[in-house]
């Protein structure tokens, strides 16, 4: 009998580009790639088990530490769910104030998703620029909410402390900054003829084959379908939001796409603080009985969250979407297998944002 | 031996003493701003409580009785450092990063209230919560002159007519969760209802 498959060949649990630890499992013909599946359960926490029976304000703060990256989006979404179900007005300002913290966790998440790829194809020189940006946005997100990850600012009704006139002046100015440093490393990114040699052409996904395995955010506008949970939300639709779509299809369409984005939340934080509506920053509410499914964009694509409540706002069912999970299939299925060396692996399955705390919970 | 001539002239610059143990590197300080584990202000605590009520997580704060009054004390292996606690605190006991100041400034508050639920097919009606509430101890004690069917009616819990534990008045509770505890069969459920609020207390 032929002989197809040369080696197997595992990355991971434990790889110096992953952030989280995942499997892959490769079989490959010489250089290329055959087929691969990935084995997940190395982060399993239980969280959803964990908030059954718990009173809402103490799953707020579980709800966040979901995804150490994105915890703003999984408070945001959380509440917006509480506050659908019990009918709770919101504040208009804090509306606007949530929809900054949100931006500024977008702009420093999809600078991490670089900055792993830029360390995965070893170009660790722009990694390192890109780092201390980040920092810089960490430090708004600090100056904003008080911490850095676990921000804990947004509660029904509102958020927690409305913004200072110092910082409504001085965040523009620090906001240019960040938009000309940006600009900068974009610009090195995209003209590096040995980044284009590891970037272009590589990891393609067609859209009728991200159309059919529902992928979901960046990875989804990267290969050309308008798919933007924003375009829904009442706020967004007031800045006028346009959701960016890139028709490159490979690892270097994603990546420029994130860096768009990242000049397009700036944007997006400028108009809101441009026009924030005057008044009270918390309105109040008691959550009450119900159950909904509510959705929203996390940076790496369409969070939802199913939840069950009772009276007393207590969670009885609670189950979490997050986008890797279908992300990372589509990857496995249908950008690996055919890749032509096997050093293209993790720099494909990097460029997908993968979040494993997510995926597993 | 040349190399060792170097060394030796190296060593003996006064520079290379002075940055070797005064070095310039400056110690990391957090800014003002950061919410960092809650901190005592000086105010005396009135033992209200509402800090480890509010708390969501388990263990986290507790207040102590020690020679100079109440303090509240700070574990802080399980602290998350929300500051949910700075906010609920009456008399301005606590305080973390920015959370005291803006409270203050938007006069913000935590409306706290509990709610009892008991399940009446697992309650026995042993009475162990209705004994072991604080509060009803208190009212107990009080009012120890007056008529008992008064005393009864005034406790928050206690055991009905039909051999079930009852609610009576569930805005006396302060919610510790002792009545949790007791309870030999997990029948009786105390939940926060917590509500974030600005402007005037009513």
């Amino acid at each position: 009998m032929k002989k197809i498959v040369d080696i197997s060949i595992p990355l991971g649990p434990v790889h110096p580009c992953f952030r989280e630890p995942v499997r892959i499992m490769c079989e490959t013909k010489g250089e290329y790639v055959l087929s691969c599946e990935t084995e997940l359960g190395y982060m399993k926490r239980g969280i959803e088990r964990i908030m059954r029976g718990k009173p809402w304000q103490e799953v707020m703060f579980i709800a966040e530490r979901v995804c150490g990256v994105c915890s703003v989006i999984h408070n945001m979404v959380f509440i917006e769910s509480i506050e659908k179900i019990s009918g709770i007005e919101v504040s208009p300002r804090a509306l606007y104030l949530r929809v900054i913290a949100n931006e500024f966790d977008r702009i420093q998440s999809h600078l991490l998703a670089n900055i792993s790829y830029c360390n995965t194809i070893g170009h660790e020189t722009l990694a390192m620029y890109l780092l201390n940006e980040r920092e810089s946005v960490m430090d708004e997100l600090e100056r904003l909410t008080g911490a850095r990850v676990t921000c804990s600012y947004i509660i029904p009704g509102g958020v927690r402390f409305d913004i200072s006139d110092e910082e409504m002046r001085s965040i523009p100015v620090r906001l240019k900054k960040l938009e000309v440093n940006v600009n900068q490393w974009m610009n090195m990114f995209s003209t590096g003829p040995l980044i284009a040699l590891r970037s272009r052409g590589i990891g393609i996904l067609t859209e009728e084959s991200a159309r059919l395995n529902h992928a979901v955010g960046p990875l989804a506008r990267g290969s050309g379908i308008t798919f933007d949970c924003r375009l829904e939300h009442p706020v967004y639709q007031k800045l006028d939001f346009v959701s960016i779509v890139s028709n490159g299809k490979d690892n270097y369409a994603r990546v420029m796409l994130r860096f768009s984005e990242i000049i397009q939340s700036i944007d997006l934080i400028k108009t809101a603080l441009a026009t924030l509506p005057g008044g009270l920053v918390r309105f109040g509410g008691i959550p009450k009985a119900g159950e909904i499914t509510h959705s929203g964009e996390a940076p790496r694509g369409q969070l939802t969250y199913f939840i069950k409540t009772d009276d007393a706002g207590r969670i009885i069912d609670i189950a979490i979407e997050t986008p890797s999970i279908m992300n990372i299939e589509v990857c496995m299925q249908k950008m690996i297998p055919g890749l032509e060396s096997i050093a293209d692996v993790a720099s494909v399955f990097v460029s997908i944002d993968p979040c494993i705390a997510c995926t597993e919970r | 031996m040349v190399s060792l001539y170097y060394y030796i002239q190296e060593v003996a610059r006064l520079r290379w003493w002075k940055s070797f143990f005064f070095p310039r590197t400056q110690a990391l300080v957090s800014p003002p701003y950061f919410r960092d584990f809650p901190e005592s202000t000086g105010n005396p605590c009135s033992h209200t409580l509402l800090c480890m009520m509010v708390c969501p997580s388990p263990g986290a704060i507790e207040v102590l009785k020690t020679e100079k009054g109440w303090i509240p004390f700070i574990h802080k292996e399980c602290c998350i450092r929300c500051g949910i606690c700075v906010e609920a605190c009456p008399h301005n006991v606590l305080q973390s990063g920015k959370v005291r100041e803006w409270t203050q400034i938007q006069s913000s508050h935590l409306n706290c209230s509990f709610y009892i639920e008991i399940k009446d097919f697992k309650c026995t009606g042993c009475g162990n919560c209705s004994s072991a509430c604080p509060v009803n101890i208190e009212i107990r004690d009080r009012d120890s002159n007056s008529n008992k069917l008064e005393i009864s009616n005034n406790l928050v819990i206690r055991v009905g007519s039909k051999g079930k534990v009852k609610v009576q008045n569930s805005d006396k509770c302060t919610g510790c969760k002792i009545c949790e505890t007791v309870c030999p069969n997990n029948s009786i459920y105390i939940v926060k209802i917590l509500e974030a609020r600005q402007g005037v207390v009513n």
